[in-house]
């Protein structure tokens, strides 16, 4: 074919390291299903070959990083997957969100029984799956593994069954989002049609050698593809199920499922464009600074008005998906700051919802702000790292969330985006008065004891998993925020192609 | 260098407030004592470093410059010069005394503490940085630290009061980010692609006219609501009465300073050209501020707001010095930035004490205090003379300087300011005629203890900077002026902008200060 002659091989080329990972936790997600139907064993024989699962992937993303840096990206499966830099940086994230939702909802999967082995499942299902949307360089596997991670978050968000609120999170979340897979395939198909490649190769290739003078097939192609991915990362004008799916959803693991969806997806979207659609680069980068500033309008905006912390984070991370998009408008010379950001805000959504877990207890389905009022004196550790959180999230220096607003704003200022950047930084302000209402809530105010008071301190026992979880996530949060150069380094080699 | 002195003096309150942190949470009676023990390292320092530092160096000294992260041009650089070195000492000696205030604190006093200390850190972060990725981000850590004093530990209002100071000053700092991330990149389009944070390298930045209003502007609304000018100032009433003592005596202190010293050292230094088109700007919201303060310190009921109004004029006064560009002007400025945070960190010292003993700061509430609080009553005189500006008293020279100063090239706002000096003796004597002479009326006054050994003690350590200053100027203008006449010689090189004659220093030796 015409673009035999580019990097893209036409033989097969079976590549274990490329597919590594995703081998390994797939294989530890039969494992433990095996396992849990012959055996029935204590959770605790889960833990270690969650354990074993985790680090096997981790060491052998640490293979496709060395492989990455000593030979360049390299392709297999028919130019299906690259081994680069970028795809292992995405990889590492997602173990590590992997690690840290899976502890965080231990609590839960212990007290589910036997769908508890189920929920371990569907966890590495999902990092498998995002993590092929991120080395994938093929619009098909992207699809592929987009499809992989939304059924099994589809799953995970109706995973207590029983509550009410979870069945419609996760009904809802499953009608949109295949609506939104929809809208992917058939962008996929456009850009299909308009430059004859499903592959990002190909497409890069074809749209640098020609010249199309009726592009309108490959922009809405392109568009199309936006579309979806903005979906599934809750970019605002098409962020209306996330509330509702953040909501219902199990408090355990709504932090794996907000955090893993941002970092796979916008690690495709990246690739597709910064790398596949770069001749478009004006369109499309103009495209995401509108959705950027829609994002970070609505979820600014929305999240002051809501009474349910669940709700409030979720418009939060509307507004975050706006600030990533933000940094991703700079093409090539905002993936540094943008996966720097994802990494973080994984890390700082993951404790926040492992805080609201220990509140709601693992399963509760709602979380009204007034549950949080006078926590410091109930609970410092809860109040303390959750107050963290939302001064990390607001992006008040010192913390890993002020560098990465920083980092994407000097991405979109150096690629003309001024404007983004000056409704940007103003819009922050209005999210300090979210995110300090919490802090009030917990630090400043007396809490109002409806019940005995006897009973509110005693409900309050923080399972280890969490307590595991608020520590690591602190101490990753404060330390990239002093010492940024540690993660900032890894990100900005992880770079396309 | 061996001894880095500034780094120290940065990390010393983190690491205290680590420290503290980490104390038992049963050994409350530690945590007070402990953390001003800690906090008096800062202050040896401080003043060993005041003692070090050269007079008649106009440049940056003890400067430390450490890669932070390299593909982005920051770096730890910090360096204290005349503007700075006397912020530097101010916040060091005011955390000590405004913590050895709050005894009567009596919930989370470890928390309370730690983030006095967390300020203490960031204040010192602030005047030292060289780096402006790493003064923003002192900047704007200090918000949180003083947020949760405020909204903790202040009165009734202070949850309201703690979101708008965060708010308020939040907004400002949202600019200014924007506005230095497109200076570093500027400098990166000017310098070969490298980005810097530098303060010193860009002061060789090209900037169109139009792009430099718009930075300075940028800059300027940041520290016009940190000071707070007129009319960014409605934060600071609120935050005043609601903060604790401890809070109100930083806020004014220091915290207001930030506001001054960004405008002289960054508004001043970096944009020249803008500064001088803006001078009437600053000049009028400047004389606005000192009138409009003192005339609303005049009919306050609450003798905490009567103090908070009249920061909105003094700081009115230092703004007007400082776009005064003359040498009398900065320096008067610079100086009475200092006076300002020993006078009314004093003051409001005195109002917490008197808030102590009556729960109440409603000036009608009192009446002949002077017989039953003879000390205190001394005290609040020699302090509110400091404030008016009593000859012999640190008030004093400040003012005279700036009136000075802008007399020059700013007559008529001189002469309209001036008119702030004699409100403020209007305000400061009326509320003590009311609060301390005539007859005691309330019978709840009559048995009000007078100040203990540690109140005397806070309150003459800062009376006697105040006597210090007033008596011996030229121990802080010795060190101040090189400084300050390396800015104007900035402006003077830069734009077409020529002091007058006798705005320059050379001209009025021994005018003031001089031997």
């Amino acid at each position: 074919m015409w673009w035999e002659g580019s990097a893209v091989s036409s033989s097969v080329n079976i590549s274990y390291l490329a597919i590594g990972p995703e081998i390994l936790l797939t294989l530890g997600a039969v494992l433990v299903l095996m396992i849990d139907v012959f055996r029935k064993p204590s959770m605790k024989v889960h833990a270690w070959i969650v354990v074993a699962t985790l680090a096997a992937t981790g060491v052998v993303l640490g293979f496709q990083w060395h492989s990455a840096v000593v030979d360049g990206a390299t392709l297999s499966f028919s130019g299906m997957l690259s081994i680069d830099t970028f795809g292992a940086y995405a990889g590492f994230v997602l173990v590590g969100v992997a690690a840290l939702g899976l502890a965080a909802a231990w609590g839960m999967m212990d007290r589910l029984g036997r769908r508890g082995a189920e929920g371990i499942v569907l966890v590495f299902m999902a990092a498998a799956g995002f993590m092929l949307m991120a080395t994938s360089v093929n619009l098909v596997l992207v699809f592929v593994g987009l499809e992989i991670a939304s059924m099994s978050l589809y799953v995970l968000a109706g995973i207590t069954r029983q509550t009410l609120l979870a069945d419609e999170a996760a009904l809802k979340y499953f009608l949109l989002g295949s609506f939104a897979s929809a809208v992917f395939v058939y962008g996929a198909a456009l850009a299909f049609a308009g430059t004859g490649s499903l592959s990002m190769y190909g497409i890069h290739d074809f749209l640098a050698a020609n010249v199309l003078l009726k592009p309108g097939v490959v922009l809405i192609g392109m568009a199309l593809l936006i579309v979806g991915v903005a979906f599934k990362v809750s970019a605002a004008p098409f962020h209306v199920w996330a509330p509702d799916a953040y909501q219902g959803s199990p408090a355990g693991i709504v932090g794996f499922m907000v955090a893993a969806a941002k970092v796979g997806a916008f690690a495709a979207l990246a690739r597709i464009l910064a790398f596949g659609f770069s001749t478009y680069a004006q369109h499309w980068a103009t495209g995401l600074s509108l959705l950027a500033a829609i994002s970070i309008v609505v979820g600014m905006l929305l999240a002051v008005v809501q009474t349910d912390i669940r709700r409030m984070l979720a418009y939060s991370s509307i507004a975050h998906a706006g600030f990533i998009l933000t940094a991703l408008t700079a093409g090539n010379v905002g993936i540094t700051a943008m996966l720097f950001y994802v990494a973080v805000y994984a890390v700082q959504v993951i404790g926040a919802f492992a805080v609201v877990a220990a509140i709601a207890g693992p399963e509760g389905g709602s979380s009204p702000l007034s549950s949080y009022t006078g926590l410091s004196e109930r609970s410092p550790l809860l109040a303390g790292s959750l107050a963290f959180f939302m001064i990390a999230m607001s992006g008040v220096p010192l913390t890993s969330g002020f560098v990465a607003k920083f980092a994407a704003f000097t991405a979109a200022w150096s690629a003309g985006f001024g404007w983004l950047v000056i409704l940007a930084v103003v819009t922050s302000v209005v999210g300090f008065f979210f995110y300090l209402r919490v802090i009030v809530l917990m630090y400043m105010q007396e809490p109002v004891h409806a019940e005995a008071p006897g009973a509110a301190r005693a409900a309050l026992t923080i399972p280890a998993g969490i307590r595991w979880v608020l520590i690591i996530t602190v101490a990753v949060t404060l330390v990239l925020g002093v010492v940024p150069g540690l993660l900032l380094r890894l990100a900005g080699q992880a770079f396309l192609f | 260098m061996d001894f880095q002195i500034l780094t120290v003096l940065i990390l010393i309150p983190f690491a205290s407030a680590v420290i503290v942190a980490l104390l038992p949470s049963r050994r409350k009676e530690l945590f007070l004592p402990v953390g001003i023990a800690l906090s008096m390292l800062p202050v040896v320092l401080a003043i060993y470093l005041f003692v070090v530092f050269k007079s008649g160096v106009a440049g940056f000294q003890f400067v430390e410059d450490y890669t932070w992260y390299a593909p982005w041009g920051i770096s730890w650089h910090i360096g204290v010069d005349g503007i700075s070195l006397l912020m530097v000492v101010l916040t060091a000696i005011l955390v000590p005394i405004s913590l050895a205030a709050s005894t009567s604190i009596s919930k989370n006093m470890k928390q309370f503490v730690v983030f006095n200390l967390l300020l203490e850190g960031g204040l010192m972060g602030v005047f030292l940085s060289l780096d402006m990725f790493m003064f923003f981000v002192f900047f704007e850590v200090i918000l949180v630290p003083m947020y949760f004093i405020i909204g903790i530990w202040g009165s009734e209002r202070r949850i309201y009061a703690a979101v708008k100071f965060f708010l308020f000053t939040a907004f400002g700092s949202a600019l200014m980010l924007a506005g230095i991330i497109s200076m570093a990149l500027m400098y990166a389009h000017q310098n070969g692609g490298v980005p810097s944070f530098d303060y010193l390298s860009w002061l060789s930045l090209n900037m169109a006219p139009n792009t430099e209003m718009w930075l300075f502007a940028a800059f300027a609304i940041a520290f016009a609501i940190k000071v707070p000018m007129f009319p960014f100032h409605t934060w600071l009433p609120d935050a005043h009465v609601e903060a604790p003592t401890a809070g109100s005596v930083m806020l004014a202190g220091v915290l207001l300073k930030m506001g001054t010293y960004g405008l002289l050292r960054f508004n001043l230094g970096l944009f020249p050209n803008a500064t001088l088109k803006f001078v009437p700007v600053m000049a009028v919201l400047a004389v606005i501020g000192i009138v409009y303060g003192a005339a609303v310190a005049i009919v306050q009921p609450n003798l905490k707001k009567l103090v908070a109004y009249s920061s909105v004029s003094h700081l009115g006064f230092i703004v007007l010095g400082i776009f005064a560009l003359t040498s009398q002007g900065l320096e008067g400025g610079v100086v009475q930035m200092f006076n300002h945070g020993v006078t009314t960190g004093a003051l409001f010292l005195l109002v917490g004490m008197i808030y102590e003993r009556r729960h109440t700061k409603e000036i009608s509430e009192f009446g002949g205090l002077q017989k039953v609080m003879p000390i205190f009553a001394g005290f609040f005189l020699f302090t509110a003379f400091a404030s008016i500006g009593l000859p012999t008293l640190n008030g004093f020279v400040g003012e005279f300087l700036i009136l000075m100063g802008s007399f020059i090239t700013l007559k008529w706002y001189a002469i309209v300011a001036a008119s702030g000096v004699i409100l403020a003796a209007v305000y400061l004597l009326w509320a003590y005629e009311r609060v301390f002479t005539g007859p005691v009326t309330k019978p709840e006054n009559e048995k009000l203890l007078d100040l203990d050994g540690r109140e005397k003690t806070i309150l003459a350590v800062l009376a006697a900077l105040m006597l210090l200053i007033g008596l011996y100027p030229k121990i802080a203008l010795d060190k101040i002026a090189p400084s300050t006449e390396a800015v104007l010689d900035r402006v003077q090189s830069v734009t077409t902008y020529q002091v007058p004659s006798p705005g320059r220093l050379a001209d009025v030796v021994g005018g003031i200060g001089g031997e």
